[in-house]
């Protein structure tokens, strides 16, 4: 390669252990990927250069951004990296993909709607039922209440990697407030105005109408005797984290962009309070925790919350998305008997692979686990965001010896797998200013409505920006591609 | 719309044009003041004490002139800085992110970038001009923005309130800042014919100067000025048309044209006609009580509406 031209993609170094998304072993492009590294090799690292400080500005004007605070300072205010060579995934791939994250949670949400009532699956033995019990995200207030239409994970982000192997693996499933979504749109929106003419080499998927697939979505799920309802998002406010998702898709739903201090309940109805007076509210999409809902419920300190929602909602009166308790299928420790939930409720192979997973509360397991601690990744079953990971072959002795400390003293709350190799991608590097190899994953996202089932082309494709890292999340470093689903 | 939206929309409008103002105040007092055939005018303390007081900044001697442009300009620990403002409106405009457009937000959250990225070191030595004339040209992309995407419901109206109130308030200031320099300059003794600089100048600090001319054809004087600014309809910044812009949008949040005495509609109403009939003959020798009942009476329509619409 490197005798024809000086592209700026000649110096990349294949990443040798892990599965390169880009390239086969001898650094040849893959076929879906051969136009894409020729267009990248005609740039010339000061044109590249320049376009990516475009993007950065462009990015930082439109606010797409996160704050980190640090005391005694003004908020620094950063972008999400955005790396500009896209992440391609061939159709015939994506088939699959999608066929397994509609199966997978169109069987999470029988499970859901199982374990709030008849509780056959754990009847049956199939999951243990002191795993669900156990869990904090078991909400005894959705006992015995169907949500509208039994839809319980109205939006859900799968998490998915591609290991050594080249075959996909699930990494774990958010049913709560999976976001994201918004960097999947403004990605592309950016790809599209900086390298326009990438476009004329690949034909990929559409992606920009989700929000109005997740406003149809959210509109199948209206309370009954509602004609046309008022639907509303609700955020915790500007200064979370994901409050530029928020409002990105209220404003794009055209609906209105609510906090908790902005409604009120009523007789068992919801009313936002607007200039000429309340008006009822009938579909919540709601981007604040379960625990912080509504204070009369559960936590009483929560600001952030509306006094008597729940009752609304018990009542019928008000659709929440996604319903309370929907955390409990999302527990790490219940990924593992996804597989058999799939089996119990469908009746079929699950089609997409879940990694081996080891529950540390089970004796074997768990001594397994303690004895190989060097050899695992271990994760807290109920932590989001990346904390409290660790990975096995990274820590010192005193650091195994503290982890294990630590599962010792509350097993349930520990579950590990074996560290799965994540595929690498060419990532732009501006400190070395070359393209190398970065770990990346793939968060896709998933709406179910009434009759309705529909995957977002492509998702989230992230990427840890630190040399070696296998944390893709925003906040431990991480940032993000366009992903393209061939045409 | 919700009332914390239209209370996020309502200091958004009203901070813009707050921004616009200091920054215009001070740098046409800054620059005119530099060949200033009046002694007075052409010392630096002089202009800076001006700058001060139009600022609201009273707790500052003003001695050393870096300081007090930064003060005036970049300094965030300074509430009533410009910068300060600024960031204040861009997180009201931030807090009713999907209200606005995306062009809207865009065109506030760049020109908060500009400012916030502009180097204080540069500013406070050679950058004084260029920072005020960006603030003065972002500001008026915002509010093309605001008029041409935007619909033109109440979101709109209320942001319109908010700048046409905050005008009203700020040019009266413009005016008591002003006319407290002419006071102190005719006290040094010097004749009435030398003046016209000094109403050229608060022609300027309005923004008004061209249209006066244009207005009048003739050397600015007293009377031609405070009528100008104060009374005429037609000058976009003059207190007569800021006052028809409160009534205008708010007949847009309330349309009810309400005979009762104690409601906003009907204050601002008999403020509007007020205006519409006064001659500068009747007022002349009471400026400084016409400008201090109006500013009274549109802070009382201010908090009303905050009591009736933004609180929530």
């Amino acid at each position: 390669m490197k005798n024809h031209t000086n592209g700026i993609l000649d110096s990349y170094t294949l990443g040798n252990t892990h599965y390169d998304e880009v390239y086969t072993g001898s650094k040849q492009p893959r076929n879906h990927y051969t136009s894409m590294v020729e267009r990248f090799n005609q740039l010339s690292l000061k044109d590249f250069e320049r376009i990516n400080n475009e993007v950065k500005t462009a990015f930082l004007n439109q606010g797409i951004t996160f704050a980190v605070y640090a005391e005694d300072k003004k908020p620094d205010e950063r972008i999400f990296p955005f790396d500009l060579f896209p992440r391609i995934i061939p159709n015939e791939e994506w088939i699959h993909l999608e066929n397994g994250v509609i199966q997978r949670n169109r069987a999470i949400n029988l499970f859901l709607h199982d374990i709030y009532h008849q509780k056959k699956i754990l009847k049956d033995k199939v999951v243990p039922a002191d795993l669900i019990f156990s869990s904090k995200n078991y909400l005894k207030e959705m006992v015995d209440f169907t949500p509208e239409a039994g839809i319980y994970t109205h939006i859900s982000g799968t998490d998915l990697i591609k290991h050594t192997n080249g075959q996909y693996y699930i990494l774990e499933d958010n049913l709560r407030c999976p976001s994201g979504v918004s960097y999947v749109l403004s990605n592309r929106v950016a790809l599209k105005k900086s390298l326009f003419d990438l476009f004329d080499k690949l034909k990929t998927k559409a992606i920009y109408h989700y929000p109005e697939h997740l406003l149809e979505m959210l509109k199948s799920v209206k309370p009954k005797n509602v004609d046309n309802p008022t639907i509303v998002v609700v955020t915790p406010g500007m200064y979370n984290s994901a409050y530029f998702e928020h409002s990105f898709l209220a404003q794009k739903m055209g609906v209105q962009l609510v906090e908790g201090r902005d409604l009120f309940v009523e007789k068992d109805f919801v009313y936002m309070k607007t200039i000429y007076g309340p008006i009822k509210v009938d579909v919540i999409y709601r981007r604040v925790d379960d625990e912080f809902i509504d204070p009369l419920c559960f936590r009483k300190d929560s600001m952030l919350g509306v006094a008597g929602l729940m009752n609304a909602y018990r009542a019928g009166n008000v659709t929440l998305a996604n319903a309370p308790g929907t955390g409990v299928a999302d527990d790490k420790a219940v990924y593992h008997y996804v597989p058999d939930i799939i089996k119990y409720y469908l009746n079929e192979t699950p089609i997409l692979n879940n990694v081996e997973t080891f529950h540390c509360e089970k004796e074997s397991e768990g001594k397994y686990v303690l004895d190989n601690i060097d050899k695992l990744v271990v994760k807290p079953v109920d932590e989001s965001g990346g904390y409290g990971i660790t990975i096995g072959n990274r820590l010192t002795k005193a650091e195994i010896e503290e982890v294990k400390v630590r599962i010792k003293s509350n097993p349930r709350k520990y579950i590990a797998q074996p560290i799965m190799s994540l595929s690498v991608h060419a990532t732009f590097i501006e400190e070395s200013k070359e393209f190398e190899p970065r770990h990346i994953d793939l968060r896709t996202f998933c709406l179910m409505g009434k009759d309705s089932e529909y995957v977002l082309k492509g998702g989230l494709t992230r990427v840890a920006l630190k040399k070696g890292n296998l944390i893709v999340n925003s906040s431990q470093g991480g940032g993000s591609k366009d992903t393209w689903v061939l045409d | 719309m919700l009332s914390r939206v239209a209370n996020n929309l309502y200091w958004m409008g009203r901070y813009i044009e707050r921004a616009e103002h200091f920054a215009r105040y001070s740098k046409e007092i800054y620059f005119s003041s530099l060949d200033a055939p009046i002694m007075e005018t052409y010392d630096r303390k002089f202009v800076l004490e001006s700058m001060l007081y139009m600022t609201g900044i009273f707790d500052m001697d003003a001695e050393n002139e870096k300081d007090v442009l930064f003060k005036i300009g970049l300094d965030t620990e300074n509430p009533n800085s410009i910068i300060s403002i600024l960031n204040v409106a861009r997180e009201n405009a931030r807090g009713a992110r999907n209200a606005i457009s995306t062009d809207l937000w865009e065109a506030i959250n760049k020109y908060y970038h500009l400012v916030n990225n502009y180097s204080v070191e540069t500013y406070i030595s050679t950058g004084f001009y260029d920072l005020t004339q960006i603030i003065l040209e972002q500001t008026s992309i915002v509010q093309g923005k605001i008029s041409g995407t935007l619909l033109h419901d109440e979101e709109w109206a209320i942001i319109l309130v908010g700048m046409h109130i905050e005008r009203v308030i700020q040019v009266i200031k413009i005016i008591n800042s002003k006319l407290h320099d002419i006071y102190k300059i005719e006290l040094a003794g010097h004749p009435v014919t030398d003046m016209s600089f000094e109403w050229t100048t608060m022609l300027r600090c309005t923004e008004s100067f061209d249209m006066n001319r244009k207005f009048y054809r003739s050397i600015p004087n007293r009377e031609q000025v405070l009528e100008f600014i104060m009374l005429n309809p037609q000058c976009p910044r003059s207190i007569a048309h800021s006052v028809n812009g409160i009534q205008k949008y708010l007949l847009k949040l309330n349309s009810d044209d309400s005979i009762d005495a104690r409601s906003i509609t009907f204050k601002i109403g008999k403020l509007c006609a007020q205006y519409k009939y006064l001659t500068f003959e009747e007022y002349k020798d009471d400026i400084y009580g016409l400008l201090n009942s109006t500013q009274d009476l549109v802070m009382e329509i201010s908090s009303e509406l905050e009591k009736k619409y933004l609180s929530f």
